[in-house]
């Protein structure tokens, strides 16, 4: 469970963050939808503790991500925006790695990596250097990473920019997959279809607070359209989401 | 806490050995320079021993055959065009006959004094004419019923206390300088690389939102980087011992012998500058904004290691210096390679100030990993 209380948020001279609350449920996907510039990386930077938040708080399972910043992160997966690979690593050692610094013995981390290839069916590129994958593969890459270490908590970054359609069907099998395991999965996007598709729960933001929260249904029949984009454009308003 | 680092530390090391430029260029240093400076030594000891014959121009040399003959003694001799150096000796016409009357014979020393390789040159000559000018004044004072003694009012007595080895201290100073300069730049490619390019390459915030404290990402990656400089000291160091035995030192009346022994103790030594010189390139690369910035700044730093190295080399360090890191520890170097007592006190508390450098600089960069500005490059 991810909780965001009352965030505020300052960069330079924009005020990314300005009052964010919301909450996002084990054996739910949530969406955080908005338009660019709108805080979400900001948001997701401040969830994982990388950004100190000027006032709020941010809460995994319970854990303050500013105060136990160590036992928070545990409890969190993150597929980046970018992806962050390491180029001259396989994936096998790359999910090695990562499980090792979540805290996994050597033993363990091994037989997690190699559950997780299977998962996504990777074998096949496991113990190729990721240099020169596709952007397909990255995907795989990053994605396994954010689950290797078995977190409850799933946080994706934008993960649908720039996929092929084999590569978001893993994807959202994937998703879906976590969800019915009873994983918290929270993403950001600002591609509708996708999230019209695959979220349970949709949270609109706009210059750093939260408009509307809900499922795709209720956001449509609270605004009186027949579509989420609509129901979209309707909550940010024209003008905020284009200019932003 | 131990098998975070080195989980870390494992990944640091596998991924820049596969760097394969990076580990190259770092180890082409610790090749090349010895095989460089064995080829500048053994065209510098041919320049200190070409004195053995010299070879200049001596005009008119009829007229005073006795002093040609005192220079020949002393290995000046006489030479043609293609042999003699730009030196001309002239003997004017009435040289002999001067002589015989008692009176000041003429000799033209003509050479072009601003000519460095000529200079050494020039003054034996003077000086082979000053003996010759006193051993006949002497003969003659005597032929008159003088003591000669009466023509030396100072009894000048040189005692030379240089040994062989301790003569090649231009030598040792630039054998040392390269050695310990490995420690820098074996691994400047790879410092820059773990921590600019990390940053470029996106895979920092993926680290820090990792369940770990930023001190143990910094000790990991300078320990990373440490173990590749220490491999390009083995390097420089096995590379140096058969190169330098391919100088033909014997001309010079010294040798230097890097035997185990040394390398050892130059292993010891150098393992904290390994520290120093790792935490403090990580620490520049993480204050530069981008991966070429911070090529820039690690070049210009690297001056400092340089300097003090330089300093010690030319033997123009002020006591200060000899106290600090790199100096220090490249004196020890020196001492032991002439079999001199080693500057023990200097040695202990350059390698403390070291080590305390090594923490100040680790310090540094991981307090810079929890800027939102370093990490974000905002």
């Amino acid at each position: 469970m991810i909780k965001v209380t009352d965030l505020y948020k300052k960069i330079g001279e924009v005020q990314a963050l300005n009052g964010l609350s919301f909450q996002a449920e084990n054996g739910t996907i949530t969406g955080l939808l908005g338009p660019n510039g709108a805080g979400k990386t900001t948001c997701l930077r401040t969830l994982f503790g990388l950004l100190k938040a000027d006032r709020g708080q941010a809460e995994i399972d319970g854990l303050d991500i500013a105060r136990q910043p160590l036992q928070a992160r545990k409890q969190l997966g993150l597929f980046p925006d970018p992806f962050g690979l390491y180029e001259r690593l396989t994936p096998r050692e790359y999910l090695e790695f990562f499980a090792g610094i979540n805290g996994m013995a050597t033993a363990d981390a091994r037989q997690a990596a190699a559950k997780v290839l299977q998962v996504l069916q990777m074998d096949d590129i496991a113990d190729r250097r990721c240099q020169g994958f596709s952007q397909g593969q990255r995907m795989k890459v990053a994605l396994a990473q954010s689950i290797v270490h078995q977190p409850t908590n799933i946080v994706l970054d934008e993960p649908t920019r720039g996929l092929d359609v084999m590569s978001t069907r893993v994807l959202r099998e994937l998703l879906l997959r976590l969800k019915q395991q009873g994983h918290c999965v929270l993403f950001s996007s600002h591609v509708m279809q996708e999230v019209a598709a695959l979220c349970d729960q949709v949270v609109v933001m706009a210059k750093g607070r939260v408009l509307a929260q809900g499922t795709p249904a209720e956001l449509c029949a609270s605004t009186g359209k027949n579509n989420l984009e609509e129901a979209f454009i309707a909550l940010i308003g024209t003008d905020e989401g284009i200019a932003a | 806490m131990i098998a975070l680092i080195r989980t870390l530390l494992r990944k640091e090391l596998l991924d820049a050995s596969r760097d394969k430029r990076s580990v190259m260029a770092g180890l082409y240093y610790a090749i090349g320079t010895p095989v460089l400076m064995c080829l500048l030594f053994a065209v510098l000891l041919q320049q200190l021993s070409s004195n053995d014959e010299l070879y200049i121009r001596i005009d008119n040399v009829d007229a005073g055959p006795a002093l040609v003959q005192y220079l020949a003694n002393r290995d000046i001799l006489h030479g043609d065009e293609s042999k003699a150096r730009a030196i001309r000796l002239s003997l004017a016409d009435n040289f002999e006959q001067q002589m015989q009357q008692g009176r000041p014979a003429t000799v033209i020393l003509d050479a072009d004094h601003s000519d460095d390789r000529l200079l050494s040159s020039i003054r034996r000559i003077e000086r082979a004419l000053g003996h010759y000018n006193s051993e006949v004044a002497q003969l003659r004072l005597m032929a008159r019923g003088i003591d000669p003694a009466l023509m030396q009012p100072v009894d000048v007595q040189i005692h030379d206390q240089a040994t062989p080895d301790s003569r090649g201290g231009m030598f040792l100073g630039i054998a040392t300088l390269t050695i310990i300069l490995t420690l820098f730049y074996a691994a400047m490619n790879l410092a820059i690389d773990t921590s600019a390019g990390e940053r470029e390459r996106n895979s920092l915030t993926l680290l820090l939102s990792q369940p770990l404290l930023s001190w143990q990402l910094v000790v990991a990656k300078v320990l990373a980087i440490t173990s590749f400089s220490m491999l390009g000291l083995v390097v420089i160091l096995v590379v140096s011992k058969f190169a330098y035995g391919l100088v033909p030192w014997e001309q010079l009346g010294f040798t230097i012998r890097l035997n185990a022994d040394f390398m050892l103790f130059t292993l010891l030594i150098g393992m904290p500058l390994a520290l120093l010189s790792a935490s403090l390139q990580v620490l520049v690369s993480f204050m530069a904004k981008s991966f070429k910035e911070a090529q820039t700044y690690v070049t210009m730093v690297l001056f400092i290691p340089l300097t003090l190295s330089m300093v010690t080399t030319y033997n123009i360090a002020s006591d200060y210096v000899q106290w600090l890191p790199i100096a220090a520890q490249q004196q020890a170097m020196i001492e032991y390679l002439k079999g001199s007592a080693l500057p023990l006190p200097q040695l202990l508390v350059s390698t403390l100030l070291t080590l305390l450098l090594f923490v100040l600089f680790s310090y540094g960069s991981s307090r810079l990993l929890k800027s939102e500005k370093v990490v974000f490059g905002l």
